[in-house]
């Protein structure tokens, strides 16, 4: 079969490793098996931390859909000079892996208390929005951070979608007399439709793995930081409970794969 | 109760006992994993036929010879050792200069855990790190988990016994005090104390250096914190209520301090080691960096060095050791703004140079430095654990 | 018929201005902050630029990081493709399947993964453990698998891919000549957009090569954050237009084959 190779790879190099943290996850400290990692995950902080992984993940993954769609389709339609397509092609392939300190420092300086954004608001507007609430350390605020790497990567899974929406339907509905709205309602969103649910999908788990950026901006209350210190052991140390972390992320995964799974099967419908 | 859980127990007791005008324990809880390398397998020793086994003991040992088999084997692997760490850097490359040894230093900003780590998993491997400097705690897990090599210094008895262990496994080698560092251009009133640091004045501009979760340091910033807020050493709740008071009232920004940062003002406070802070002075000028350590809660901690019982270059490691401990290295530690293991023997003989020790802030500021036992900082973990992220982190 | 240049609809001048604003804005922030001087914190010097050009640093470890990523699109495209190929082609059913374990690459953390690969792999000859040419690189693929495998799930969505293939056979084309000269082209822009997630990952991931003790550019990039101000802002910068430049030759190099093969298919 054709796909052997790669099943065999994935086994190597993927389930293996992956396989450790299933068995580890039922490990007791001193060795034994155990149910107690597992049951400890119900909660506080834990759970806490599993619900807001869970809310920045969805957020950050519908907004940057949403969004990343219409920035794509802005992009690629007629009319649009080819040259922003590639610009915003490769620079998506960039800023999709941009993370960590550098892009927590870039909104620091932007967004921070002292930022170029924030100060223009205050000395050009007089608009404090430090002082009505706002701050870059909160959820919100990680979200927008966020938003910059989960935007281009759904421009770049998107757009191959959006060049299979061939020009002349468009031109077909229009000689119809459909105005672009009908187009969109039924037949443009149907045909993305599948490929929209997997990109979100994929930006789910991309916000959901993610870990040094929220972490250089000091909103530790997500599962990944919380696993990252419990496996690293520097200050907390059970690696074991760790894996009982990771177990609890697949789950949270298979959970969404499942409601995908359905979803999909509809909007192919659609499709055809 | 094993020997060396005697000799724990005492050693902390000791520490408490000794005059604390500026005692030497030095808690580094970044931990220089310095991984030691794993020593050459025996099939590689074999082939290098029957070369000598580097010595237990560096007193009365030749130092010719010493450095004659540490140039043989021609390299020094470290790790997490950042250059600008209490002068790291300077020492890095004062040893290679003078031994003619290149140093390969890993993974900079390793922690503690991430040096031991590095011991077990790289072990066999020629980029194994030869030394580590761990926090005790990890100085003495990786003893007991049996990771490091015996060897006691020449100027092993010059330390003070509450920084080594007796067996010879480890060795302490420097230490400092949690510090409040803040931009004299952006702040007006500097900070004295940790109370101070709950005053409107200064709302948006208290920065730690890390999470408590992760990282050492911080945690040493959350023992200090409870000092200076009514609390103890074996509750550090105190400590936990102070940051989460300075988060809600909106002082406190949980991002980490990084040298971005401090450099462009976006933290203008920030609590972290003095000689990290007393660095940061010295390297942007342009933020007028000024150091203090808070009267009402100081916390001190040192660092640990340990050679990997399977270094790949064990002569080099022990080299590297005796370099450390002499008086050069100690005083290269005291350039770094640290206060060295050795520090009461050297002002006994009189050989610090007036200009290192007017770098660093007043001793009457030391004097009341606590360190925090190994029972009493896994107590203050686990609390962190369940009430920073809901509290603080968040 | 005259072939008229359709104008720019207003609203994509709307959503490509407000896409703009939001990536660039901070970029000039990072900017500005590079061209400050350490000695008064203010306007204006290159000196931090020349920091990070004259450090050996950069350069021994942009070269590994860009080799590695090579390798790893390499090894991505020959193992993926043909897998969801096949899959789309012949066993659809199978598809589900991939798409989970697509995902289960965000379960393992990176740091469970590298201990986990440390582990198994510990006995493995110097040539694949000790080198990022083997150890490394494996683990990258499977990094990468995720966004290469929706990527090219929704590219060969986008095509027909049972009148191509038949089409081909028809025409006498054997399933390595179809695959490389039929269907490759067709999903041109999947695998792209792959390949540039592939090189991203490659010169972003921090974990995996730090706990192996491997020197790559994320590594240099990370130990510059945490102990330099200004240089680590030009750093930053130049990274970022170092990997932007490395997709645009990537996406030359794609267009130019895709379009002569494009041509000699008729495919579009």
């Amino acid at each position: 079969m054709g796909t052997l190779p790669f099943f065999a790879y994935a086994f190597a190099f993927l389930f293996l490793p992956a396989g450790q943290v299933l068995v580890g996850a039922f490990k007791g400290e001193h060795g034994g098996f155990t149910f107690s990692n597992i049951t400890g995950l119900f909660h506080q902080p834990y759970i806490g931390a599993f619900q807001n992984s869970i809310e920045l993940s969805g957020v950050t993954a519908l907004a940057g859909g949403v969004f990343g769609v219409l920035i794509a389709y802005a992009a690629i339609r007629d009319g649009t000079p080819r040259w922003i397509r590639s610009m915003l092609t490769t620079f998506s392939g960039v800023a999709a892996n941009f993370g960590g300190i550098p892009l927590a420092f870039a909104f620091i300086a932007t967004l921070g208390s002292i930022g170029i954004v924030t100060k223009f608001l205050l000395n050009q507007l007089h608009y404090n929005i430090y002082l009505h609430g706002f701050s870059l350390f909160t959820k919100t605020g990680v979200e927008i951070v966020y938003l910059y790497f989960q935007l281009p990567l759904m421009i770049l899974v998107i757009s191959p979608a959006i060049d299979g929406l061939k020009r002349e339907w468009r031109e077909a509905a229009a000689n119809l007399g459909a105005r672009p709205i009908q187009f969109w309602r039924y037949v443009g969103v149907p045909v993305l439709m599948p490929s929209i649910l997997g990109a979100i999908i994929l930006l789910f788990g991309n916000a959901f793995a993610a870990y040094a950026t929220a972490y250089s901006l000091g909103y530790s209350n997500l599962i990944t930081v919380t696993l990252g210190a419990y496996y690293q052991g520097n200050v907390l140390s059970n690696p074991h409970f760790a894996q009982a972390m990771a177990l609890g992320m697949f789950a949270v995964l298979a959970l969404m794969m499942a409601i995908y799974i359905p979803l999909l099967r509809r909007a192919q419908r659609w499709a055809k | 109760m094993e020997d060396h859980e005697a000799q724990e127990l005492e050693f902390w007791q000791k520490l408490r006992e000794e005059g604390m005008s500026r005692t030497q324990m030095l808690k580094r809880s970044v931990a220089a994993a310095a991984g030691l390398t794993v020593l050459t397998t025996p099939g590689l020793a074999m082939a290098r036929g029957m070369a000598a086994a580097p010595p237990l003991k560096g007193k009365g040992f030749s130092m010719k010879e010493m450095i004659a088999e540490a140039k043989k084997e021609g390299h020094l692997n470290t790790i997490a050792l950042p250059p600008d760490w209490a002068n790291y850097g300077e020492i890095m490359s004062t040893f290679s200069k003078k031994y003619g040894i290149p140093i390969t230093n890993n993974n900079p900003d390793g922690s503690s855990a991430e040096e031991n780590q590095a011991v077990q998993s790289l072990q066999g491997d020629s980029r194994a790190p030869d030394v580590v400097d761990d926090g005790p705690a990890f100085a003495i897990s990786g003893t007991a988990q049996g990771l490091f090599a015996k060897y006691f210094v020449s100027e092993f008895s010059t330390i003070p016994r509450a920084m080594k262990d007796t067996r010879g496994y480890w060795t302490g080698d420097y230490w400092g005090a949690v510090s409040i560092g803040y931009n004299a251009n952006l702040i007006s009133t500097p900070p004295k104390t940790w109370q101070d640091l709950l005053k409107s004045e200064y709302k948006g501009k208290v920065a730690l250096n890390g999470s408590p979760l992760t990282s050492g340091s911080a945690v040493a910033g959350v023992f200090a914190a409870a000092l200076g807020n009514g609390g103890s050493l074996g509750n550090v709740q105190a400590g936990i209520d102070l940051f989460a008071k300075m988060k809600s009232s909106g002082n406190f920004i949980p991002v980490q301090s990084t040298p971005q940062t401090v450099a462009s003002g976006q933290t203008p406070i920030s609590i972290d080691w003095d000689y990290l802070n007393l660095g940061y002075a010295k390297e942007f000028p342009a933020a007028n960096w000024k150091v203090t350590i808070p009267a009402d809660g100081v916390y001190g901690a040192y660092y640990a060095q340990a050679i990997n019982a399977h270094a790949p270059h064990p002569w080099a490691a022990r080299l590297w050791e005796e370099f450390l401990y002499s008086d050069q290295g100690q005083l290269l530690w005291l350039k770094g703004y640290s206060h060295p293991a050795r520090f009461q023997d050297l002002a006994k003989r009189n050989v610090i140079p007036k200009a290192l020790l007017t770098a660093l802030p007043d001793a009457s500021l030391y004097a009341k430095v606590k360190f925090a036992t190994s029972g009493q900082q896994t107590a203050a973990k686990a609390l962190i654990a369940q009430q920073w992220p809901s509290k603080v982190g968040s | 018929m005259r072939l008229r240049m359709p104008r720019m609809a207003p609203s994509a001048y709307i959503w490509l201005f407000l896409g703009f604003a939001y990536f660039f804005i901070p970029l000039l922030a990072t900017f500005l902050f590079s061209l400050d001087k350490n000695s008064t914190g203010k306007c204006c010097t290159l000196h931090s630029y020349g920091w990070v050009i004259h450090n050996p640093g950069f350069w021994h470890t942009l070269k590994v990081s860009f080799l590695l990523a090579l390798e790893t699109i390499a090894i991505s495209l020959a193992l993926f493709v043909p897998t969801v190929y096949w899959v789309h082609l012949k066993v659809p059913k199978l598809r589900p399947v991939l798409a989970f374990m697509a995902l289960i690459p965000f379960v393992v953390p990176p740091i469970v993964l590298v201990v986990g690969l440390l582990d198994v792999y510990r006995g493995t000859p110097a040539w694949f453990y000790a080198k990022p040419w083997g150890f490394l690189v494996v683990a990258y693929v499977i990094l990468a698998f995720p966004y290469m495998f929706f990527s090219l799930d929704a590219g060969f969505r986008s095509i027909d891919v049972h009148t191509l293939t038949e089409a081909s056979h028809s025409l006498g084309a054997s399933w390595v000549t179809t695959l490389l000269k039929v269907i490759l082209p067709n999903i041109r822009a999947a695998a792209l957009a792959g390949s540039f997630l592939a090189l991203a990952i490659v010169m972003g991931e921090f974990t995996i090569a730090n706990l192996s003790q491997f020197y790559t550019f994320p590594i240099f990039l990370q130990y510059v954050n945490e102990t330099q101000a200004y240089p680590a802002a030009a750093l930053t910068l130049m990274s970022f237009g170092i990997t932007w430049a490395a997709m645009l030759s990537l996406l030359f190099i794609g267009r130019k084959r895709g379009q002569r093969a494009a041509f000699l298919t008729g495919a579009r």
